[in-house]
């Protein structure tokens, strides 16, 4: 009997360390967040702060401008997710029921291709490019590479979806007299949604977290995304550890509150994104 | 009668905007990294063409040989240290049946934030002076460890900071799979007398292969793209021990305002990752065939 | 295939643009009043009717963190004014840390030709000097002329290309040690004025468990500074000439005995450890909370001894600033600093109207007697333009006091070595320097390899 027991609180225990070491640099940069000073985080590195120092959520969400970062990748992250979604669902719709199929064998293939490339190796004539074209140090530097190099991965994952939609469906609407835009947004579209939350999840929190072009493509503080606000922030107060780590607070928890509420969506969406290309 | 699924403006429509999308931000960078790899430019004045010179300094250059094994280390790490345990941890989750879900969420949260954040947040925990590592390690009477100053550390600091990030989403998928089992082989097992860990072994693990190749794969291609990490922790320091092949071309380029050697170092990267996928397909990948969802 | 090319790049660009329309850079289009109404300003006119359209000029500083505030503030003074005087001008400041400024953003600008407007630079071979050579940095001189202070600069030599002027330092600066005397009395240690006092002082802090020497070399220019001043010493002052014209090589014996010098230090653990994950800012805390008892660093850092949000431990009373002392076989005069007119400000090649407008006024009001000794006085930097000895008898900073002592007994200045050295070059220096810190190479190899690059370099 205590052998059973123990067989079954083992992989509890194991798993808890598992998740103590998940969870406990949050702890500890919550904390520390809310200490006076590093002398406070470095002498008491675990305790829970002794009296609670609120003033540095407000000195930093100020002297961080957190409010724009936060805004910045909001937005940039709805708008490309959103493009991604139409622009992939459009030629996922084209390519799986319209009937043209050899060229949509074609761009298929091409499509594949792009599935290949690393994005890092394309972000030095990213580069030149956003700057031939005038665009550096806008939004618009990160929205087009951001949407564009989505792209393949979302039309694969939504075609492969729209192809498993029975045919009966369509021959009852064209019957009825629809045409294909009115197909695709009126019977195809509202079928495929699943399909459309995950894509736009997966693309979502790609915007949102990443670091490379938004660091070198965008210079003006007023435009910076979060992940690249953080660390100039970081790089301006290094010595004050109880202000970066609010900075970090800031950072994470709404993704975190989002997650909370959205965790199966999330974790099915990312999964699935990875998985299938 | 459908006539409307074969309208070519609507086709076009529906098409052309992601095809160009794609061609100028992908297709086009690509084709332009390939002309500009043979080039001598500074950004400041005409490229000038110089053949494969770029491409053999690039073979010959020593930091970016030192980024190459650099970038096998993130390899080696992923798939010896942390795919054993993401199966181990997998495995342990769908054992249990009570927090199952707390488990699957909680190891999944550092996969959802920002590797800039992250990296972030561990430099301040790998502190000297006040980082929970080193408290840690002093309780048991261990001198102060400069992890990310000290070349001997500072690639494992940010190996185990890379680990703790993806090991999460990874078990997530690896769980799937496993839930995925039809419940009676385990019972029939257990009936038979097999522990948990023999049906591990015997059971879960071979049903689970070719969700197994998938992750290798996966963390194969990850370790190739880590850049964010090392630029914001250590910007590929100290004495380039954490220089990634990413982090020294954007480096190359950006800071040396060598563009024309930045992007031939990009072009040897892509080879480099596909000859790696082409080797791991050819060689252990072929189970993927079996894939069957 | 160009016309195919541009067919869809118009397309796409036009089909994102009804997407993304929604969304908007809203932000940007409301230029906001500038907040300085109520200030008086003198007996400007402003004819109601004249109908004025807004316009924004950026500025890239790097004035960011408490270290910088005192130089920030004299910005924002700068700002403010220029604002006032140029009717519907709105600066938008940008703040970027020194390092990326210099080395990531700016490479990245110049390359892509859109700098910002008035942007904090560097002069130098490296900096200055080949942005100018491109094209890509305003010519000063008529402007200067104008205003009728061009010759009022005391050294405007690294950011000149011939005799035209592409840059304006905003101060000078000489480096040395700064030192705390509450340390040193505690642990009964005289100011060390020869090499062998220094290094009898070092030993002694360290024998009591206090770093001898602050020290932040995740950035390799801060050590580098203190082997700069070293090759001044062992090479002779005329370093910069020489290693410019080639008859000073890095793994000559002069330059080599530099950096034994600084690896026998690291070998006797003279600097913080762990050093090479240490910021500047770190440096500088060490030493604020007298954890170090030295720090070889520039004389701009006086302002933040008086910094009460940095300095917590010590006052400005506390420190104090010597030179480097001799070395035993050092060449040519011991007695010379370094010394550097090598930061300020530079413009954009490609500017409107407007914007040069803005850019005059800037400079008209960032470079005159009262802001060069505002500079003195508030942020310890020292003037880049000539003051009245009455001026400078204003100061009354027990630092900065120490620092023109230290400029007036010195026999010269010499620059840093950086500005005669292609950048690639410079970066080699820097990696190899962290090589010795981290045990990595020698002296000697260290040299070896600096040249090596240098050689390179100069056969292109």
């Amino acid at each position: 009997m205590l052998l059973v027991k123990a067989r079954k609180t083992l992989p509890h225990i194991v798993l808890m360390i598992y998740v103590a070491a998940v969870l406990v640099p949050f702890v500890f940069v919550v904390f520390s967040s809310l200490k006076d000073n590093n002398i406070d985080i470095a002498e008491n590195p675990f305790g829970f702060p002794t009296e609670l120092v609120f003033q540095n959520y407000i000195d930093a969400w100020v002297s961080a401008k957190i409010s724009t970062y936060f805004f910045n990748s909001a937005y940039l992250s709805l708008t490309s997710g959103i493009a991604g979604v139409i622009l992939s669902a459009a030629t996922a719709f084209a390519l799986t029921r319209m009937k043209l199929l050899r060229t949509s064998k074609v761009i298929y293939q091409a499509v594949l291709i792009g599935m290949l490339i690393p994005s890092n190796v394309l972000f030095i004539a990213q580069y030149i490019l956003v700057s031939d074209l005038g665009l550096l140090n806008t939004h618009w530097s990160l929205f087009l590479p951001y949407t564009a190099g989505a792209l393949p991965i979302s039309v694969l994952l939504i075609a492969a979806f729209m192809k498993a939609i029975p045919a009966e469906l369509e021959e009852a609407a064209i019957v009825d007299g629809l045409g294909s835009i009115g197909l695709f947004f009126r019977i195809i579209m509202p079928v495929t949604v699943p399909a459309l939350v995950t894509v736009f999840i997966v693309n979502f929190l790609g915007v949102w977290n990443e670091y490379l072009l938004s660091n070198f493509f965008i210079s003006k503080d007023a435009l910076r995304t979060l992940p690249t606000g953080m660390v100039g922030f970081r790089d301006a107060y290094q010595t004050n550890y109880a202000y970066i780590c609010t900075g970090i607070v800031f950072s994470v928890l709404p993704v975190l509150i989002l997650y909370a509420f959205l965790q199966d969506k999330i974790i099915e969406g990312i999964t699935a994104g990875s998985v299938k290309g | 009668m459908r006539s409307a699924l074969r309208n070519p403006y609507v086709y076009a429509l529906f098409v052309i905007p992601t095809i160009g999308l794609y061609f100028l931000f992908t297709i086009y960078p690509m084709l332009s990294s390939a002309y500009y790899a043979f080039t001598d430019w500074d950004g400041l004045n005409d490229p000038k063409y110089i053949g494969f010179h770029n491409f053999t300094t690039a073979l010959q250059d020593p930091y970016f040989q030192n980024s190459i094994v650099n970038n096998m280390y993130f390899i080696l790490f992923s798939v010896f240290v942390q795919v054993p345990l993401i199966i181990m941890f997998a495995i342990l989750i769908g054992s249990v049946k009570r927090l199952q879900g707390f488990y699957k969420t909680t190891v999944f949260v550092p996969s959802i934030l920002s590797t800039a954040v992250i990296g972030i947040l561990w430099q301040f925990i790998y502190n000297p002076e006040v980082g929970i590592v080193n408290k840690f390690l002093g309780l048991f009477g261990i001198d102060t460890i400069y992890w990310l100053a000290d070349m001997r550390y500072a690639l494992w600091a940010i190996l185990i900071t890379n680990a703790w990030q993806w090991m999460g989403f990874y078990i997530v998928l690896v769980l799937a799979a496993i839930l995925a089992i039809p419940r009676e082989l385990n019972e029939a097992a257990e009936i038979d007398g097999a522990g948990g860990f023999q049906r591990a072994i015997r059971i879960t693990v071979p049903l689970i292969k070719p969700i197994i190749s998938v992750i290798v794969m996966l963390s194969i291609a990850g370790a190739m793209r880590v850049v964010d990490i090392v630029l914001v922790m250590t910007k590929g320091g100290p004495v380039s021990s954490t220089e990634v092949m990413a982090s020294y071309m954007v480096n190359r380029a950006i800071r040396y305002g060598e563009y024309g050697y930045g992007t031939s170092l990009a072009m040897l990267i892509f080879v480099i990752a596909l000859v790696l996928t082409a080797l791991y397909q050819l060689t252990f990948g072929r189970t993927k065939e079996e894939v069957t969802y | 295939m160009i016309k195919g090319l541009k067919m869809l790049l118009v397309l796409t660009l036009g089909f994102t643009l009804v997407l993304a329309g929604c969304s908007g850079t809203g932000s940007k289009s409301d230029p906001k009043p500038s907040n300085g109404e109520s200030t008086n300003n003198g007996g400007k006119e402003t004819p109601g009717t004249d109908k004025v359209e807004p316009f924004t000029v950026s500025l890239r500083h790097i004035q960011i963190g408490d270290a910088q505030k005192f130089r920030k503030a004299l910005l924002n003074d700068v700002v403010k004014k220029t604002e006032d005087e140029i009717k519907g001008l709105k600066f938008e400041l940008d703040a970027v840390e020194d390092q990326v400024n210099r080395y990531t953003k700016l490479p990245a600008e110049m390359a892509a030709g859109n700098p910002p407007v008035i942007f904090d630079l560097f002069g130098g071979m490296g900096d200055a000097q080949k942005y100018a050579k491109a094209g890509r940095l305003l010519e000063l001189t008529p402007i200067l002329e104008e205003l009728g202070i061009k010759d009022k600069f005391l050294n405007l030599g690294q950011f000149m290309v011939g005799d035209k002027i592409y840059g304006l330092p905003i101060g000078g600066n000489n480096e040395g040690i700064f030192y705390n005397k509450k340390l040193f009395a505690e642990h009964g240690i005289a100011a060390p004025t020869t090499l062998e006092e220094l290094e009898a002082a070092a030993a002694k802090l360290k024998e009591a468990g206090v770093t001898p020497f602050a020290m932040g070399s995740q950035a390799g220019w801060i050590p580098n500074m203190l082997v700069n001043t070293l090759i001044g010493r062992y090479a002779g002052p005329d370093l910069v000439e020489r290693v410019s014209d080639g008859s000073l090589k890095f793994n000559s014996p002069d330059i080599v005995a530099a950096y034994s010098k600084y690896e026998e230090w690291v070998k006797a653990g003279y600097f913080t450890k762990g050093e090479l994950g240490l910021s500047y800012d770190q440096m500088l805390n060490e030493f604020l909370n007298s954890k170090a008892g030295m720090m070889f660093d520039g004389s701009w850092r006086s302002s933040a001894f008086k910094n009460e949000e940095l300095a917590k431990n010590i006052t400005s009373e506390d420190v104090a600033y010597i030179p480097f002392p001799a070395v035993p076989g050092g060449k040519g005069d011991q007695t010379y600093v370094n010394g550097n007119y090598g930061n300020g400000y530079g413009f954009s090649a490609t500017l409107d109207d407007n914007e040069l407008k803005a850019v005059k006024a800037f400079i008209k009001n960032m470079y005159n007697d009262e802001m060069q000794l505002r500079g003195l006085l508030e942020d310890g930097v020292l003037p880049a333009m000539k003051l009245s000895a009455d001026a400078m008898g204003k100061v009354e900073d027990p630092v900065v006091k120490q620092v023109l002592d230290v400029a007036a007994a010195s026999g010269g200045a010499f620059s840093h070595f950086e500005i005669s050295i292609p950048s690639k070059v410079y970066t080699e220096t820097e990696i190899q320097l962290q090589a010795i810190i981290a045990g990595q190479a020698t002296a000697q190899q260290a040299g070896d390899a600096i040249q090596k690059i240098l050689d390179a370099e100069a056969g292109k």
